[in-house]
């Protein structure tokens, strides 16, 4: 029998459903390959059960710890889909204020009908069985998480930093235009789609297993940058994740 | 065979021949890329840059690409399995000495024991014309790895002259190759005039050697503790840019990729490099080289010492890529030679 | 230099070959055995190993366990750890896989002829050890005389039990068996470390050689009993684990120091490995 596939949707922009369906010709094979249970963005076929649960957005209700939680009971393998899920997100930028302030700001007059609380990854609520980070995701890890599952071979996340794509892609370093780029600290498995495009890296896919931190400092130093500049930078997509000085 | 002498004007003639002929196959050159240069498909020789000074990844690309498919299979009660070769002929033109000798390694590597098909099979196909480096990089030190000129490992070799090219033949096959094109016969005064400007390149290296190249080896061997390791590694990224600039760089990885409809799919081979945090990690999950100082000393060692001993070349051709590509100015390996020679 | 190659000569195309038989070991580990489809020997010397493939996910590099005197088909003895390996434990007999090799130095038979052997395999290390004291076993007058130790974490972790009682009973060598403890009365052998069973056997240091076997961790210690009972470096001989990525000296994975151990290894003397600062 084919996988049953869900995608949920929390608090986000979605647009890592949006990445999903941008698959073109592998949208028909991937859709050959399991059954899609549920996706807001592109049907109305609702199920209560499910072998892999993606998600997509962070948590910042209390509603919505109690969803999360349910899916986490039906769904064999949960998977965080993309920045906020995986890591808070851009969302997690509301938590440099006090969530009265939050309210206020969005909803003003009407404040008071709404309840919101710092917003945190997913993991932080349920067992994730697989992330896939970036802002948005890139579709092929996403095509080949399905495929481990299809043939059984463990999902692991991409561990070498952006820098290593971004070789492999011939581009010129981010840092000889003058641009202070995370992608040193970054984990990749996006061919370094940003440099590529001529931008830098924002470190959407959360920090590599081991960031040197030290070295990011000096080469700081070297831009006329600070620690605080960096850490600005970084917590623009990481904004829930313990990012230490 | 006789040596040539070729106007500028002409040798853009003789490389639109190539291309239009396809005489050598494909035609892959230096050109501008922003203010780089990296190699590939000349359209036609306006877009030949052969006065540049590196090129962003070296040409071993065309020969051992950064990603290559090696099987493709399908699945069933027998699976079907097929390999893939692409051994479709190319013209490298433009190719520095330093870069040739990184080919040079590689055939080393991937002929001997074990030929590799993959790899053999384009460089059977392949022309490669070179050009002199009279623009050397800041960081480049070929001139003390004794790479910045070589007498092997080209067809046809280029030096800038003043107004001409002098054309160095190495091969029939070049030979075959320029007698096509409008050139005059190289005179002792030609030749005179070519080794001159090699010799002056030399002197426009900025980073040198404090020690004769061969005596690396030596040095290693008796400063396996050396704390230039430590010192060094304390800042690496561990982002691999070294490795994956390299034009020795000879390893990777090997990855199966099956397709959606899971009839079938294929194996790929993909560069992999020993900076990397995993690429010692067994699946027990062990990592016999877990600390950033045991990979950075492993690569040092790679580059002055194991590849020489194995394969006759020297592992690093001191192009100073790696220089260039590393945020936490750690690797160039001249620098590190010459930290411990100097007791540092 | 560029010698006449066809893509049919790629070093990445395995054989296929037909499991014929799979047997479980212990909750972790099982033996497969397979046989080519083409009906040709695998032709390996104990210790050698191969590279197996699963299509669709990946290849591993594991060491033959049967020895090359059983002849038609050959065994691979397998822990479910990584990717592949742990896809091989749900194949059933009649499945198809793609091997490549053997690989790699393989023990020195021709340097162990007439001497005597003193086997010390820890847990799994016992699997490809199995394939040389088999083949000691089948060609038994080769040899001078023969000691094997075997040592594991406790008595559900003992593998090839069947063979362990060929073993025991044999009267071709001595087998002493121990455990590292025991929480039950499960088992009434001897319980210790392995190097608990150096005392019960004598051998003549001169003469012998030790093919040792087993974790990292008993590599020091099982070494350092070697050393003390006066056997030469040379005289020690081990099989060092490292990631054989393409099983061919091309890949860099598996290096050591200098060496490949996918090339040179992975079998190395003592006296070798203690000249390579990255081996143990």
């Amino acid at each position: 029998m084919k996988p049953r596939v869900a995608f949920f949707d929390f608090t986000g922009c979605e647009g890592c459903q949006l990445e999903v369906l941008n698959f073109n010709l592998e949208i028909v094979d991937l859709i050959g390959a399991v059954d899609i249970v549920e996706f807001r963005e592109a049907s109305s076929d609702h199920s209560d059960e499910y072998d892999i649960a993606f998600i997509e957005g962070s948590q910042t209700t209390d509603r919505d710890v109690e969803r999360i939680q349910k899916i986490r009971e039906r769904a064999k393998i949960l998977v965080a889909l993309g920045a906020c899920s995986c890591t808070g997100g851009v969302n997690a930028l509301k938590n440099r204020f006090s969530m009265e302030e939050n309210l206020k700001v969005v909803y003003g007059d009407s404040a008071k009908l709404y309840t919101t609380i710092p917003t945190r990854p997913t993991s932080a609520y349920v067992k994730v069985d697989a992330f896939i980070h970036g802002c948005p995701p890139n579709r092929n890890e996403v095509i080949r998480l399905v495929k481990c599952l299809l043939t059984g071979k463990k999902f692991e996340l991409y561990h070498d930093p952006v820098c290593v794509e971004c070789k492999l892609a011939e581009n010129i370093c981010a840092f000889e235009r003058g641009e202070f780029c995370l992608g040193p600290v970054t984990r990749g498995g996006c061919n370094a789609v940003c440099v590529t495009g001529g931008r830098k890296c924002w470190g959407c896919r959360a920090p590599v297993d081991e960031p040197n931190v030290n070295s990011e400092k000096e080469l700081l130093a070297r831009y006329g940058l600070t620690v605080d500049d960096m850490l600005m930078q970084l917590k623009i997509f990481n904004g829930a994740l313990e990012v230490s000085k | 065979m006789q040596n040539r002498v070729i106007s500028k004007k002409d040798l853009a003639g003789f490389v639109d021949d190539l291309i239009k002929t396809k005489a050598a196959g494909e035609v892959i050159g230096i050109k501008a890329k922003d203010d780089k240069f990296n190699f590939g498909t000349l359209k036609n020789a306006a877009e030949l840059r052969l006065d540049y000074d590196i090129a962003l990844l070296p040409p071993k690309k065309y020969f051992f690409p950064q990603i290559e498919t090696v099987l493709k299979y399908e699945f069933g009660a027998t699976p079907k399995v097929e390999p893939v070769v692409d051994d479709k002929a190319m013209c490298l033109v433009g190719v520095h000495p330093f870069d040739i000798r990184g080919i040079l390694l590689f055939d080393a590597v991937y002929g001997g024991a074990n030929p590799d098909a993959n790899l053999l099979m384009k460089r059977r196909n392949s022309t490669i014309i070179g050009v002199d480096c009279l623009t050397p990089n800041p960081k480049s030190f070929a001139a003390s790895m004794g790479t910045a000129v070589t007498d092997e490992g080209f067809d046809l070799m280029l030096t800038d002259i003043g107004g001409d090219y002098f054309v160095t033949v190495g091969t029939t096959k070049g030979d075959s190759l320029i007698k096509k094109a409008k050139t005059r016969d190289a005179t002792p005064a030609d030749q005179e005039k070519r080794d001159k400007v090699r010799k002056d390149t030399l002197k426009k290296y900025q980073v040198t050697l404090k020690m004769k190249a061969d005596e690396i080896p030596a040095l290693l061997d008796a400063n396996w503790e050396s704390k230039v390791f430590n010192d060094k590694a304390a800042t690496c990224f561990s982002c691999g840019s070294c490795v994956m600039v390299c034009p020795t760089c000879v390893c990777f990885d090997v990855q199966d990729d099956p397709a959606l409809n899971l009839k079938g799919g294929e194996r790929y081979r993909r560069w992999d490099g020993c900076m990397l945090t995993e690429f010692a990690k067994v699946a027990s999950g062990e990592n016999f080289r877990e600390h950033k100082e045991q990979r950075f000393r492993h690569r040092m060692y790679r580059k002055g010492k194991y590849l020489l001993e194995r394969y006759k070349y020297l592992g690093c051709v001191g192009c100073g890529r790696c220089a260039i590509a590393c945020l936490a100015q750690i690797a160039s390996p001249a620098e590190t030679f010459n930290l411990i020679k100097e007791g540092k | 230099m560029v010698m006449q190659l066809s893509a049919k000569q790629s070093l990445h195309l395995p054989r296929i070959a037909e499991l014929i038989r799979v047997e479980a070991l212990s909750d972790r580990e099982k033996v497969f055995e397979f046989k080519f489809d083409d009906g040709k020997e695998l032709g390996q010397m104990p210790g050698q190993f191969v590279e197996i493939s699963i299509f669709g996910v990946g290849e591993a590099p594991i060491s033959v366990t049967s020895s090359p005197t059983h002849k038609g088909s050959f065994e691979l003895a397998v822990r479910a750890t990584g990717s592949v390996t742990n896809k091989l434990h749900t194949l059933d007999k009649g499945a198809k896989v793609g091997i490549r090799g053997p690989f790699g130095n393989g023990f020195p038979i021709q340097t162990l002829k007439g001497k005597d052997i003193l086997f010390v395999a820890g847990g799994i290390g016992l699997f490809p050890l199995r394939s040389l004291i088999n083949y000691v076993l089948d060609n038994r007058k080769d040899f001078g005389e023969v000691n094997t130790l075997f040592g594991c974490r406790s008595p559900q972790e003992r593998l090839f039990i069947g063979q362990l009682a060929e073993w025991n009973s044999c009267k071709d060598m001595c087998f002493l068996e121990t455990v590292d403890r025991c929480a039950d009365d499960s088992w009434s052998g001897n319980v210790g470390v392995i190097t608990t069973l150096f005392p019960k056997v004598s051998f003549d240091p001169a003469k012998t050689y030790a093919i040792v076997v087993g974790p990292p961790i008993m590599y020091r210690f099982v070494i350092a009993e070697c050393l003390k009972k006066g056997l030469a470096d040379d005289h020690i001989i081990m099989s060092l684990e490292r990631r054989m990525k393409c099983g061919v000296g091309k890949c860099g994975h598996c290096q050591i120091n200098g060496l490949y151990c996918c090339q040179e290894g992975p079998v190395f003397t003592y006296a070798q490995v203690k000249s390579l600062k990255e081996a143990v």
